[in-house]
Order: C-alpha cells, then sequence, then structure tokens
C-alpha cells in the first residue's frame, strides 16, 4: 500500500506488437544469444549490464537508472501454456484472461468494476488513445477514453452557453438507462451518460496541471503526460491503461526498435519525476506488458513471433530486482525448437498488482489462481 | 518591340535544377526579381507559402529559409494560391483560387493588399487562376470558374472583360495559365478545352494550338503558358508530364520531359544521409529526372525556361541557345517540303 | 412514393454507399430498388469521379491529403459502391502506412481495391499478394528460399481467405514457402524530390523451387497455385461472405471469435456463399444475393456506423464538397479521433467493428464533429432542409418540425424517449414561422439546432 496514506493508483501500459524480450533485457554472455541473433544483435559493448549475466539494451538507459535505484522490478520469461503467436488472438488472450476461449470482458474491465462497483465514478478507470483496449471493455462498466485531453466535452461547437446547456439537458434524458432496447443500444446510452459526466469533470484536469517536466514529444510522452495531469488532478481514478504501438519487428529491427525503446523508458522516467514533483508517486504503480516475446532466432533482419516475453513493474513501492526466472537458452529448452520458453503465467502478474497492490481479490478478475511474485515493499 | 526575322535554333540544353523537398514543397509557379531572385509560389492543402530562392542556389538561403505567405484566410495568408508575378518594383501578385482574390506582398515579403470577391458580376471572381501583366501595368486574370478573362487595374479596379463558357473559339471551360507577350497579345491556356488561345491586346480571338491527347501538340490538361522575346510559346502540359513548344505561328516545335539532376542543395542533404544513399544505389534512377504533373511554366529575360515540377519538390530549368537570323541568312519561305536538302 | 420505399433506397444508400443528399435520395427512389441495386453494381454505366478537377484542385502528397481525396470520391461519385467496396477490402486486407511509411504504396493499395474490388475473389487475392503494400506490411520482402518468412502465408489464410481451423500450420509453412520471391523493386528514396513508386518483383533465386504440400495439393507450388487452392475452398467462401455480411448487413462479432461462434445468420451467409460457389468468387454475384436478401432489407440501423461512414454521411447531409473546396484534410483527421485511420488500421485484422467503434472518447468525437458540420446555415444541405421544412410557407408545429427533420435526416426512426426529447426542444421554441423572410431568418437557428440535437441522438449513430 501507499506509505502517504492515498488509494494505490494502477497504470497499465501495452507494448503493442510483440516485444522483443531478448533484445531489451540482453543476455549479454551467453553465446547462444550471439549464435541465434547473428543479425538482430546488440553488441556485447554497448549494452548497460545489471549483472553478470543480463543487460539493458543500451538505449533503455533511463530504465536502468530507475533499475539501479531499485524503481523497477522485471518480470521474467512471462507467458502462458501453449502462447499464441497471433497478435490479435495474443492480445486478446492477455486482455481478457481466456487463453482456451473467446473472451469478451477484459481483466481491467472487472478490476473497475470491483473498484466502483456502485458506478459511482466514471473515471474510476481511463483509457489514453483511440479506442478502448479489451482489456477495459465490459459491459456496464464506465470506462472513459481520452484521444485528446486538451479537448474534452460534447457539442463543444454550439457556442452560446445557454443553448448548449440546453442541448446538454436533453442530451443526458436521451441517454438515460435504455433497459430492454438491445445490448448496443443499452450500451450506448451508458456511454453517453458516462461521457457527459466525465468530460466536466475531465477538462478541469488540464486547467490546474502545472509541471518542471518537460515531456518529450512523441506518443508515449503526450500519453504519460495526460495520464499525470488526470492523475494530479486527483479525479480518483484508479486505473489508467494507454498503449505504445509498433513492436511488431518481423523486420528492420536494428533501426525502429531502438527509438521505441528510447521514447518508452524517457518517458517512464519523465513520468514518474512528475508525480514525484507533486508528492503524487507514492501510490503509483505501472505495469508495463506485451504479448508474446520474439523468436530465438532472427530472420535476416527482425524476428517473428515468439512466446515468452519480459514484463516491468515500476514505482516508488517497487522493490526492484529480478522476478521469476530468465528461461533457458539452451536450444534443447527451446518450445517447439523455437521459442523462449516461459516461467510465470501473465495471469498470476496481473493477480500480484490486483491482490497486492491495488488490494483486490484477483480470482475471480484473472479467473483462477496462479503464481505470484511479490515485488512491492 | 522586334522580333527578330528568324533564329538558327542551336539548343535547349538543360541547366540545372533548383530545390528540394522540405525547401520548395510542390511548387506551383516561379516569377522573377532583380539579382536572380525567384520567387516560387509553393502550394497544398497544407501550406500555402512563396520561397525566396537565388538562380545561383546560394548556401546562405539553405540556412535561413525566407518563406513569405503562408497558409490561412487573414491578410497576408493564401488558401489556395496558383500563380504569382512580379512588377518592376518586385511587388508580388498572387491569385487564391480558394479566397477569390488576388494578395500582393512587396518584396521584403510585407502583405500590401488584397482584392477581388466572390461572384459573376464584373469584377468579381470566382476561383481566380492565372494572372498577368499587360504593357500598362494592368492585371489581367483569369477567371476560372466564370470562364472568362477580366482586366483590372493592379490595385483592383475593374476595367474590362472577355470570354465565356464553351468550346467555340473566344470561348472557355475552366481556363488557368495566361501570359501577355511583349506585343501586348494575351495567351490563355483554355485548361479543360486542352488548347490554348491567342487573343489580340482587345481580347479578340487570333488562333488556337491544341486538341486533346498525348502526341506533339496535344495537350492533356495543360496548366501555364509562357512566350520568350522571339515569340516562341512553352505550354506546361501538365497531364502528359511536359512542356510543348511551338513557335510564334502555333506550330509545334519540340517538347521537354524533364532533365533533372540532383540541386545544389540537394546534393549537400545526400552527402549526410547514408541510408537513403544506399536506397538509391538499390533503386532504378531513370524516372527520377522526369516532369511530374508541371503547374506552369515561365521564362526569363535570359532565355531561360523554368518549369515548377510540381509533384518533385523541384524546379527544372533549361537555356535556350538561338541566334537571331538577318533576312540574308533565311531564304524566304517555300511553298512546299523538299527532299533538296543541301 | 411510398415513405418505406424512401426509407429502403435511404438504408440502401448508407450501406452500398454514403448515404444520399435528399434531393439524390428522391432521385434513385423513383427508379426502384432492383434497379438502382443493378446501378450500383454496374459502376461502368455511371460516369466515373472526374480526376482532373481532384488533380487541380487538390495537391500535396501527405496521407491526410490522399484520404481526404478520398473522402472527396465518397461524397461526390456516382459510383458509390466502388469505393465502399475500397473501404470493404481495406477493413479486411488491413496494410498499415505506419510500417509501409510510403504513401504510392499505401494509397496504391487502395486505388488497386478500387480498380478490382468489384472482380473476383481470385483477382483480388493474387494482386494483393503482390501488392507492394501488402509485401512490406506481411514482410513478404523478407521471405526466401531457406529463410522463410510466415507472415504473410499465416494472414492470408487466417484473416484473408479461411480462417483459423481450416488449416494446419505446416500448410502455413507450405504457403510461406510457395511465395518466397515475391518481393518489391526498391523505390527511389523520398528525399529529396518526392516519393516514387515500387512495384511486384518475382525474385527467382530467392524462390523456393521444392516440393511443398498445401491442403492436400502436393507440388513446386508457387503463390499463384496457393491462390488458386485457397479459393476453391468453402472455408474462404464462407469466410468472405461473413466479411460482407458484417460489413454491409448486421455487425458480426469480431473476427477472431469466428472460429468459436457461429455467424448470427447463417441463412443469408450460405445465401452468399451460394453465389460464390456458383460464379467462383465473382464479388458482384455475391453483392447481389446479399443486396436483394430479405435480412439486408431488413437490417435497417442494425449495423453502428463506421466513422468514415459517419464522416462522409455528415457531408452528404449537409451538401459540402461536391465541387473542391479546401479543408478536406480534416476528415481523416476526424475519423482518426473516432478511431479509424485510414491508410493506417491498426493491425493486419483490420478494424474492430461494431459496438467496439463507441467508446465515452469516440461518441464524444462523432457527436462533435456532426454537430459542428450542422451548425452553418450557409451549407447548401442545411439549406435545402430549411426550405423543405417551410416549403408550405406558413407555420410548422412542434410536432411537425420534429417528424419532419427526423424524416429529412434519415428517414431516421427515433424511441420515444428520444422523440420526446426532441419534442421538448421543439416545444421550448414554439411553432416555426416561415410565411415571410424575417421569420425564416428567425426559425434557422431553430432548425439547425434540431437538427444538431437529431445528430446527437443515440439512433444517429447506426447506418
Amino acid at each position: 500500500m501507499a506509505a502517504n496514506g492515498k488509494p494505490p493508483v494502477m497504470v497499465i501500459l501495452q507494448l503493442t506488437g510483440g516485444n522483443d524480450f531478448m533484445n531489451t533485457l540482453v543476455p549479454y554472455n551467453n553465446p547462444v544469444y550471439y549464435d541465434a541473433r547473428p543479425t538482430v544483435v546488440i553488441p556485447q559493448d554497448t549494452v548497460l549490464p545489471i549483472n553478470d549475466t543480463l543487460a539493458f539494451n543500451p538505449n533503455a538507459a533511463p530504465l536502468k537508472e530507475m533499475f539501479d535505484d531499485g524503481k523497477v522490478a522485471i518480470v521474467q520469461g512471462i507467458g502462458y501454456q501453449n502462447s499464441s503467436r497471433s497478435h490479435f488472438r495474443g492480445m486478446d488472450i492477455w486482455h481478457t484472461c481466456e487463453p482456451d476461449k473467446i473472451g469478451t470482458e477484459g481483466w481491467v474491465g472487472r478490476a473497475i468494476r470491483d473498484l466502483d462497483p456502485k458506478k459511482e465514478n466514471v473515471l474510476t478507470g481511463v483509457n489514453f488513445g483511440r479506442g478502448l483496449p479489451r482489456a477495459m471493455a465490459l459491459a456496464g462498466t464506465p470506462i472513459t477514453s481520452v484521444g485528446d485531453l486538451d479537448n474534452v466535452g460534447l457539442m463543444t461547437g454550439i457556442e452560446e452557453e445557454a443553448r448548449r446547456n440546453l442541448a446538454l439537458d436533453l442530451f443526458k434524458k436521451m441517454y438515460s438507462p435504455a433497459v430492454g432496447t438491445g445490448p448496443v443500444m443499452e450500451y450506448l446510452a451508458q456511454t453517453g451518460s458516462d461521457v457527459l459526466t466525465g468530460a466536466d469533470i475531465l477538462k478541469k484536469a488540464p486547467e490546474s496541471y502545472t509541471s518542471e517536466v518537460e515531456y518529450a514529444d512523441n506518443p508515449i510522452a503526450k500519453s504519460l503526460k495526460d495520464v499525470a495531469r488526470v492523475h494530479l488532478a486527483g479525479l480518483g481514478t484508479r486505473i489508467f491503461y494507454t498503449a505504445h504501438a509498433g513492436y511488431d519487428h518481423h523486420a528492420n529491427e536494428l533501426k525502429t526498435h531502438p527509438g521505441l525503446l528510447r521514447d518508452l523508458s524517457g518517458a517512464i522516467m519523465d513520468f514518474f519525476q512528475d508525480l514525484r514533483d507533486h508528492d503524487a508517486a507514492d501510490e503509483v504503480s505501472m505495469l508495463v506488458f506485451t504479448e508474446f516475446g520474439r523468436r530465438m532466432r532472427d530472420n535476416g533482419s527482425g524476428t517473428d513471433h515468439g512466446s515468452g516475453g519480459g514484463a516491468f513493474i515500476i514505482g516508488e513501492n517497487v522493490k526492484g530486482g529480478l522476478y521469476a526466472e530468465y528461461p533457458s537458452l539452451n536450444p534443447s529448452d527451446w518450445l517447439k525448437g523455437e521459442d523462449l520458453d516461459w516461467k510465470i503465467d501473465f495471469r498470476g502478474i496481473y493477480g500480484t498488482m490486483l491482490d497486492q497492490w491495488m488490494g483486490l481479490d484477483s480470482v475471480p478478475i484473472v479467473d483462477g489462481q496462479f503464481e505470484q511474485i511479490h515485488p512491492f515493499n | 518591340m522586334v522580333r527578330p526575322h528568324g533564329l538558327l535554333r542551336a539548343g535547349f540544353p538543360f541547366l540545372k535544377t533548383l530545390g528540394m523537398r522540405r525547401i520548395t514543397n510542390f511548387p506551383a509557379d516561379v516569377a522573377f526579381g532583380a539579382e536572380g531572385r525567384i520567387y516560387i509560389l509553393l502550394r497544398t492543402e497544407v501550406d500555402a507559402e512563396i520561397r525566396v530562392w537565388h538562380f545561383d542556389d546560394a548556401e546562405s538561403l539553405t540556412d535561413q529559409l525566407i518563406g513569405i505567405g503562408g497558409l490561412g484566410k487573414d491578410d497576408g495568408k493564401m488558401t489556395w494560391p496558383v500563380q504569382i508575378i512580379a512588377d518592376a518594383d518586385e511587388n508580388l501578385f498572387v491569385s487564391d483560387e480558394a479566397l477569390h482574390r488576388i494578395t500582393s506582398f512587396n518584396m521584403d515579403g510585407e502583405f500590401v493588399a488584397n482584392w477581388g470577391e466572390q461572384g459573376s458580376e464584373d469584377g468579381q471572381l470566382n476561383g481566380p487562376s492565372g494572372i498577368a501583366f499587360d504593357a500598362d501595368g494592368n492585371v489581367l486574370v483569369v477567371d476560372t470558374l466564370n470562364h472568362r478573362v477580366q482586366k483590372f487595374t493592379s490595385a483592383g479596379k475593374f476595367i474590362s472583360k472577355w470570354g465565356s463558357f464553351g468550346s467555340e473559339p473566344g470561348q472557355f471551360n475552366m481556363p488557368w495559365g495566361i501570359h501577355v507577350d511583349e506585343l501586348g497579345d494575351v495567351y490563355v491556356v483554355d485548361w479543360r478545352n486542352d488548347r490554348i488561345q491567342k487573343f489580340n491586346s482587345d481580347g479578340e480571338f487570333v488562333f488556337e494550338i491544341g486538341t486533346s491527347g498525348n502526341g506533339d501538340g496535344q495537350f492533356n490538361r495543360p496548366t501555364g503558358v509562357a512566350v520568350d522575346a522571339d515569340g516562341d510559346i512553352y505550354v506546361a502540359d501538365c497531364g502528359n508530364n511536359r512542356v510543348q513548344m511551338f513557335n510564334e505561328h502555333g506550330r509545334y516545335l519540340q517538347k521537354f520531359l524533364g532533365d533533372a539532376t540532383l540541386s545544389r542543395v540537394a546534393r549537400n542533404y545526400m552527402l549526410t544521409n547514408a541510408f537513403p544513399n544506399r536506397l538509391r544505389d538499390m533503386a532504378n534512377l531513370e524516372q527520377e529526372k522526369l516532369l511530374r504533373s508541371p503547374k506552369s511554366v515561365r521564362v526569363d529575360a535570359e532565355g531561360r525556361m523554368y518549369v515548377p515540377d510540381y509533384r518533385s519538390y523541384r524546379v527544372q530549368v533549361y537555356q535556350k541557345e538561338a541566334i537571331h537570323l538577318t533576312e540574308q541568312q533565311l531564304a524566304p519561305p517555300l511553298r512546299a517540303p523538299t527532299l533538296q536538302t543541301v | 412514393m411510398a415513405d418505406n420505399d424512401l426509407a429502403l433506397m435511404a438504408h440502401l444508400l448508407r450501406r452500398a454507399g454514403f448515404g444520399a443528399a435528399r434531393s439524390e435520395l428522391e432521385e434513385y427512389a423513383a427508379k426502384g430498388y432492383e434497379a438502382v441495386v443493378e446501378e450500383l453494381l454496374n459502376p461502368e454505366d455511371s460516369p466515373p469521379v472526374e480526376e482532373d478537377i481532384i488533380d487541380r484542385y487538390y495537391g500535396g502528397e501527405a496521407p491526410t491529403i490522399w484520404v481526404g481525396k478520398w473522402f472527396y470520391r465518397m461524397i461526390g461519385t456516382k459510383r458509390p459502391l466502388v469505393e465502399k467496396m475500397a473501404l470493404f477490402w481495406h477493413h479486411v486486407l488491413a496494410t498499415g502506412i505506419n510500417k509501409t511509411e510510403h504513401l504510392p504504396s499505401s494509397g496504391g493499395q487502395i486505388e488497386l481495391f478500387q480498380r478490382i474490388g468489384m472482380s473476383d475473389v481470385r483477382t483480388v487475392l493474387l494482386e494483393v499478394s503482390k501488392d507492394p503494400a501488402m509485401i512490406y506490411w506481411l514482410d513478404n520482402h523478407e521471405n526466401r528460399k531457406g529463410e522463410p518468412n510466415e507472415n504473410y502465408g499465416r494472414e492470408l489464410l487466417e484473416l484473408f481467405s479461411m480462417g483459423v481451423g481450416n488449416y494446419t500450420e505446416d500448410d502455413i509453412k507450405n504457403a510461406a514457402r510457395a511465395f518466397t520471391g515475391w518481393t518489391i523493386t526498391q523505390p527511389i528514396p523520398l528525399y529529396p524530390q518526392g516519393h516514387f513508386k515500387s512495384e511486384f518483383q518475382f525474385s527467382q533465386g530467392d524462390h523456393d523451387e521444392g516440393e511443398k504440400t498445401f491442403l492436400g495439393h502436393t507440388g513446386n507450388l508457387n503463390g499463384d497455385d496457393i491462390v488458386d487452392i485457397v479459393v476453391k475452398q468453402p472455408a474462404t467462401a464462407n469466410f468472405l461472405a461473413r466479411h460482407m455480411y458484417n460489413f454491409f448487413v448486421a455487425d458480426e462479432p469480431q473476427v477472431p471469435a469466428w472460429s468459436v461462434e457461429p455467424p448470427q445468420d447463417q441463412e443469408t451467409i450460405d445465401t452468399i456463399v451460394k453465389a460464390y460457389m456458383e460464379t467462383d468468387g465473382d464479388i458482384v454475384a455475391m453483392l447481389r444475393a446479399m443486396f436483394n436478401s430479405d435480412s439486408f432489407k431488413n437490417a435497417q440501423f442494425k449495423k453502428v456506423k463506421n466513422p468514415t461512414e459517419l464522416v462522409a454521411g455528415v457531408l452528404k447531409l449537409v451538401g459540402t464538397y461536391r465541387f473542391p473546396e479546401p479543408g478536406v484534410v480534416a476528415f481523416g483527421a476526424a475519423t482518426t479521433l473516432m478511431g479509424q485511420t485510414l491508410l493506417n488500421p491498426p493491425t493486419v485484422e483490420g478494424w474492430h467493428t461494431g459496438k467496439e467503434w463507441i467508446d465515452g472518447g469516440t461518441l464524444n468525437e462523432r457527436i462533435n464533429f456532426a454537430v459542428n458540420e450542422i451548425g452553418d446555415a450557409g451549407k447548401p444541405g442545411i439549406q435545402d432542409i430549411i426550405n423543405r421544412l417551410g416549403a408550405h410557407g406558413g407555420s410548422v408545429s412542434p410536432e411537425e418540425f420534429t417528424d419532419k427533420a427526423l424524416d429529412l435526416v434519415g428517414p431516421l426512426p427515433v424511441d420515444d424517449k428520444t422523440h420526446a426529447a426532441l419534442m421538448e426542444y421543439a416545444e421550448s421554441v414554439g411553432s416555426l414561422d416561415f410565411s415571410s423572410d424575417e421569420a425564416r431568418e428567425e426559425a434557422t437557428p431553430r432548425v439547425i439546432h434540431m437538427l444538431q440535437m437529431i445528430a446527437a441522438t443515440r439512433e444517429f449513430q447506426f447506418a
């Protein structure tokens, strides 16, 4: 629990496309790595070692710095049985915790429902980005999705205030609960009412925000800045969700992956600095995940879809270090003769966040009991 | 002004390429000032400005890019600029077919005035495109969507007009470029009729050049026209990605398909860009030199022809080489072609 | 003409096109439903979009400009189904410019769909297998003999033709081998002189000539053979028919669920499949079977509009951009905020559709876009609605006002609650008076306000 007595907050950051965990946390003294990656390789003399076997990618220097400060828990070998190599199926599984059938309910949606069972605050869960991730989809649970925090509100095009107020009043009536009109209509009505409520509150967040931190000009920095602005406005949000896209490096990985890691790790560093400056970091922990790791061997230019990946848990209350186990690089241990194995089920990591940080009961949310780690102070 | 009795056409070599992406994005037209200054009009859906450049392609201009105008509707802004002309003092006049007005700047790039309003009455404009000065300093404006040419004072006072919608001589279908030669005759690009029409200074029809097609002397949506001091006529044949050249009587002479090289700025840029250099090494470069959608053609006093190579972010410049012939140096006209050629 | 004819025609044009202005709607309705279906299915009988006009007025080559021009086409075309089918294939054969970063290829792929989107499935799958944007998007340019890259082979089967469960991992591997050497030419780089084209190239030396077994066929198969085998599979007919149903008739669950969840209306899908099987995958035949089915006709407002339909539909309603005007770049930006960036679907699966278009953020954007567009009395479509409302020159009661406005916007059926709210507005301003120019001027903002309220209803979100 947060030392400052404030309710715990979780930021979920999705790396879309399947981050190459082996090139993020490099087994830099293992000859198998260099054999498997003749092309898509991080040279040994450039890495940022954290011990005798593992090192950060040089482009993740800010993350390494936070790790050295003891704020980063690295979850090694995260995955699940019969990992899907399809992005879509893979992401669905991560979002719904349903590896064996098609789920429609998102685990984050369920967590938000449990955090706010009476639906008292439409901002309990806030997504930054375009469209709502399936992880947050849960019929009847209001989630606020923000494309651009600097321009929220309904019918802002009606300039005359009295007119707009009348329009919003009628809007409220038109979007009041529409029981019995079918699931989509009911969903629309609920969404519309939530928008009305959420927008009124949200548009105040940018007004009250000041900061010394200058975020970089890239999508993930913008998203995390928005998270900071809403968190600092004290609107009661308990779960923030955002995504960083572009990790599907089938080709040209050495040209694109470094920039993503730089943007990502820099943005995370700035985000926590911003929160600390405002004395609002203690109550926040961040989970960074991706849908799968990449194939052991590179394909001459990139890496194809694999299974075992890695995740990070970051925050002031985190006990930094390595958790679970780096999968064996020994070729005889490779899954399907091609992939890094997995060592800990992702649902156990969700459970860790839900039980140990958020104070919820993870069993109904992730649909079962899974091995957890203990990364919090 | 007297035109030469005849010409020994010695060649029309490619001279140089000006500009590159980021510096001269989508050049639609050029105008000339003193000391080699060139005003390059840039137009896309997301930009509208005049880039001040120099024929010598000076290094100093690269470092401090000078731009006049900018996208917008306010005074000093442009939305859909089409053509640019400069008067003797280097005041710049730009037609704007979205805002239905002519905007002028002084040579320092300061906004001077707008004139014009949307409509179809005398003096009103609907989508103005081509503009040209006549010998008296009046401005001829191609009033595209009213299918006519109107004459104004340089302050925008209506003087006269001619033309109507149609395809007969003297009629227009969405005309575009215009040029007034040193004798006062007027050439108008009749865009959607795929032809050029020549008028005298009173707007009376003289002749027309061209039909629809891609053969020699045919056009596919021509955009601009220019006439040099010898009376030779240049037409930017946009849809055929070329410039065609005609003599003063409208006889087809030759075409220019494009011979671009890398400009000085482009060479400097590439020297620090290893990755695209490798790609150039892997690519077939043959198509690179060709014109892509030239939106205008202009000639300067030195016999140089400038083609704003719209989709290739550059201006291609050619140098005319022609020697004036006296009556003694050019035999009288023949009644028919002959095989006795010596 | 009967009101239900008009409503049915409006439905057809929303689905097979991007909606219609009222006067267009009346012209179409006068021709009769089946005649209009045939007109839409035979686009070559209607004049094309005037490309010279587009080229003259819209310059530049950014993706936003390209998309803006596409919106201009959607709004003005007399061949709306051509554009709608291009959008359909863009949903199914989804490639993203965030990866290609090459507009001639990404835009060129949509232009390919505009050309062949109504041909036959074999042509579409073969051409898309040779399409530079697709080759690069799914890494087939890296697919070489001895080091196959499975990405295209997998997605061709999983998402473009048969769907999960109808092939094995070995089929994927063999399909990938068959497509080895299907690569692209290197385009001249963007700097310093703009984009140049890339083209399909068969690289003999990279092609695997070995024996491959794919869905029971064994031999030295190449990509053409794979497409030939795939298009003969009933699974392909079924999968693409379901795609068509999902796009044109009613919202289905998202594609990854299709291998486990049966369609809501197998009968209509079977009708489309039958047309496929009888014609070897003729797309026009499939569309004809679908548009003439009762379940299509009865599916009015059963789909959530995708953002492109919403934006183009609003523009049809307000009547702008029937001739070039500045500002088309705004439309791609608008759909992006609604969750759909044309030329850039989030994944190879395309966009999640139906209910998933709607969340707090996107609903807000959808409503605000429509409200803003409608808020200008000078727009021809708004003028037309005002003229029609005041056609009799007299007074219009609140009830007439409400019902007539709903009719002119759709016709759009609304539930009691919506109707009551709109009526409340109408009553708050009293009867509209069109008896004089002054009165009309006073009525104008009230009409606009009513239209804005209608655009903000739940019902307006459906196609």
